[in-house]
Order: structure tokens, then C-alpha cells, then sequence
């Protein structure tokens, strides 16, 4: 198996001009679901490559509890047999669980806490807090999905832009993007690479459910005002940018998105396009990310099989 | 272990203040402790009801006054206000609470106010 079992630890980077162009090129629920598939394929044939390469440094510690066939000196020899990545291998791979657990563990106690603050509240699909503060998320739960805004961001809205903050809220609990948004982060924690795809599909996402508001209230002037707006009376919230860092945030380009044309509805981007070479190039990482991926985990299988006496 | 037998106590309590908040709701101005304990019937103890009722007085939920060598109480705000408060509680204690619920906007980055006023006027400007 050789170097390729350390391949998929650095094919997310094939990834990285999609990540970039997706925004522009393609449509944003394309661009959601197409991301995040790839950085989900990848992430996990890069846990799996880990997985590989520890067992490999897990057979060099005395006192292991594997069988001794496996630190043979044949196996050995198969495997590629490198005392400082092997053992490299068995932190990282402690490192990416325990990350991916905590992430997920946050995220259920963020879910649990935010529905039991509503606990009092008559059981409705909108939860109208009162509160100077302006705010407005999806709350997706197990029995009832809830949208929580509160009077301080609906007071500075009219009526046609409060519409279009529902709907925007309503398309993301209706398309379920807590789910891409979990797995992008989890596939950010299992291998750093990937980080650029998390942060273009929590845009993305943000974008599908803007257009999916400006379709359902039928005014892409409406929902861009109601973001403007929104974003303007709550700027007191710290934006998680670098100060000084020149690229315009999230909200002014999902504003301008919104002001210009609808994004046309391409399923598969032509080749012989910018986007388009960058969606084969991360398609084809992805593909060879999963062959070496499987091709080494077969071959460790096959050669620990044969060294593990029955 | 622990951990979940404070979460059970901790929705005890969530609970608690709705029983009690509703119950002075009910009452025709200021209610002493006394009067909500007997109007909250079995299981209370007085403590119980002074606590819950001074959480609630923290949380903005009650105001009291004096009257003679206890305490009156009266309701300031309701269900959605308490509910409120303990939102902000859950959103305040999540440092990226971004990771989890998607908020309708992120906050703005140093020239991003600027750019977005210049966006709306033009928009403003072609209707």
C-alpha cells in the first residue's frame, strides 16, 4: 500500500478551488450538497487513513494487545513501517475522535438547552421572544422545528421583509441544513484541510435559504433589504474577522447576491469552465481519495489476515 | 451520573418558576409567599417557594416590596419573558454558538457596514 495510505491526509486540498468558486458559479443548494459531500467523503477516508497508519504504530509499543504475527518482520515490510508517523498516527487519531465527539456533543446540548429556554411557551412553529436584543435563528427539534426571533429584530422589519425572514428560517428547517452544517463541521475536525468547505457551506447554506425566501415571498429586493436591515440594527454582535482583513463579510455579499440575478440551476458544471475544471478536480480528489483509502484498507486487511495466526 | 441527575433538577426548576409565575399571575395584585405556596398546593416547601421566587426577582421575572415584615411579590413579565432571559442565557454561555444554529446574519466585519448602507441606498434608488 506505500504512500498511498498517507494520500487521503492531503487530498482535501483538491477541494480547495471549488471551494472558492462555488459561491460564485453555482447554485447555492448545488454548491451546499455538492460540498458537503465531498468534504464528508473525505474526511472519512482520512480518518480511515489514520486508522491505518496507527495500527501500524500501535504494533511498535511493548505490551500492545494486538496478535504477534502483526509486527512481523514481514508485516513490516508490507506496511509502510515508519516509527515516527506510526506513531505520530495514534495522537492525531485521538485528537480528530475526541474533537468530532466534542462537536457533536456541543451541538446536542446547544439544541437541548435552546428548546428547554422555550419550554413555556405555547407548542408553535414561531417563538416570539421579548427582547431588546435582535435576533433570529432555526431551531430544528425532534417533535417540532421552531424559528426564534425576538421583537427587537421585528420591530426594525416591515411586514413583506418580516415575510421573507420567516421563509428564510422556514428553508432552512424545511431543507434540514443543520445536517450539512454538522457535517461540515465534523469533517473540519477530522482532517484541518478541509476547513475551507465548512466555511464555504455555512455561506452556501445561508445563500440556498435566501433564495428560497425570495421565491416563496417573490421579491429578491425584499429578503436583501430584510438581511441588510437585520444585519445593521444587530452589528453590535463582534464579527469573527480579522480586523483589517479587506474581503467584504457574509452579509454584504449575500446582499449583493440578492440584488443581482437569480443563480441559474446547473446540475454539472461544463469542463471547460473555471468552475467547472475545479468541480472534476475535487471530484476526482474525492475519488481518489475513497480508491486509496480502500485499496490500503484491503491490503492491511489481507496482509494482517495472513500474519494472524488462527 | 451527576451530570444527569442535574439536568432533571435543572428542568425542575424551569418548571418551578412557571408553576409559581402563573400562580402570582393569577393573584389580584401583590401575593405573599404564603399565599403562593397554599395556591401551589401539596409538595412545596416555604423555602422552596422564597427560593424559586428570588431566582425569579434575579431574572427580572418579579418585583416585590415590603409589606409589614414580609414581602409582597408581583409578577413583571410572563412565559415569553422568562423565556427570553433563558435564551440569552443559552446564546451568551455558547462562545460559537455560530457552529450550531444558523442565525439570519452574522455580524459585520470592519468595512462591511459601510458597503452594505451602499448596497441598500442603490437598491432604495431603483424603485
Amino acid at each position: 500500500m506505500g504512500f498511498f495510505v498517507f494520500l487521503p491526509l492531503v487530498l482535501p486540498l483538491t477541494a480547495w478551488p471549488i471551494a472558492r468558486l462555488a459561491e460564485q458559479h453555482l447554485h447555492p443548494r448545488t454548491a451546499t450538497r455538492l460540498l458537503t459531500g465531498v468534504a464528508t467523503v473525505m474526511a472519512a477516508c482520512s480518518t480511515l487513513c489514520l486508522a491505518l497508519v496507527m495500527v501500524v504504530g500501535t504494533a511498535q509499543l511493548p505490551g500492545n494487545p494486538l496478535p504477534d504475527g502483526w509486527s512481523d518482520p514481514e508485516v513490516r515490510a508490507a506496511v509502510p513501517y515508519d516509527e515516527i508517523v506510526g506513531k505520530a498516527a495514534i495522537p492525531a487519531l485521538g485528537a480528530v475522535l475526541a474533537a468530532c465527539a466534542r462537536a457533536l456533543w456541543r451541538h446536542g446540548r446547544v439544541r437541548r438547552r435552546a428548546h428547554r429556554a422555550l419550554a413555556g411557551l405555547p407548542a408553535t412553529g414561531v417563538a416570539v421572544l421579548p427582547e431588546a436584543a435582535p435576533y433570529a435563528y432555526a431551531l430544528p427539534g425532534r417533535q417540532r422545528d421552531r424559528v426564534v426571533v425576538t421583537t427587537g429584530l421585528l420591530e426594525h422589519l416591515e411586514p413583506a421583509e418580516r415575510r421573507a425572514l420567516f421563509a428564510h428560517e422556514r428553508a432552512h428547517l424545511a431543507a434540514g441544513h443543520h445536517r450539512f452544517l454538522l457535517a461540515v463541521q465534523l469533517a473540519a475536525r477530522a482532517n484541518p484541510f478541509l476547513r475551507p468547505l465548512r466555511t464555504a457551506v455555512v455561506y452556501t447554506a445561508e445563500r440556498w435559504a435566501d433564495e428560497e425566501a425570495a421565491q416563496r415571498v417573490g421579491s429578491r429586493r425584499t429578503v436583501a433589504s430584510a438581511i441588510g436591515k437585520a444585519a445593521l440594527v444587530s452589528r453590535g454582535t463582534p464579527a469573527a474577522t480579522l480586523a483589517g482583513f479587506a474581503a467584504p463579510g457574509p452579509v454584504p455579499r449575500r446582499v449583493a447576491a440578492l440584488l443581482g440575478p437569480a443563480p441559474a440551476v446547473r446540475c454539472w458544471p461544463s469542463l471547460f469552465t473555471s468552475v467547472g475544471l475545479a468541480a472534476w478536480c475535487a471530484a476526482a480528489g474525492t475519488a481518489a481519495s475513497a480508491m486509496s483509502s480502500a485499496n490500503s484498507a484491503v491490503t492491511m486487511v489481507l496482509i494482517l489476515y495472513a500474519a494472524t495466526p488462527l | 451520573m451527576t451530570e444527569h441527575r442535574q439536568r432533571a433538577r435543572r428542568r425542575g426548576q424551569g418548571e418551578l418558576e412557571a408553576l409559581v409565575l402563573r400562580a402570582l399571575r393569577e393573584a389580584d395584585g401583590p401575593a405573599t409567599a404564603g399565599w403562593v405556596q397554599e395556591r401551589l398546593g401539596g409538595g412545596l416547601a416555604y423555602t422552596t417557594v422564597i427560593t424559586i421566587l428570588t431566582r425569579l426577582l434575579a431574572k427580572g421575572a418579579v418585583t416585590r416590596e415590603r409589606a409589614g415584615r414580609s414581602f409582597a411579590w408581583t409578577p413583571d413579565s410572563d412565559q415569553a419573558g422568562l423565556a427570553a432571559h433563558r435564551m440569552r442565557r443559552v446564546l451568551d454561555a455558547e462562545s460559537d454558538r455560530e457552529a450550531v444554529l444558523a442565525s439570519f446574519v452574522t455580524g459585520l466585519g470592519p468595512d462591511d457596514e459601510r458597503l452594505l448602507r451602499e448596497l441598500l441606498d442603490q437598491s432604495r434608488g431603483e424603485d
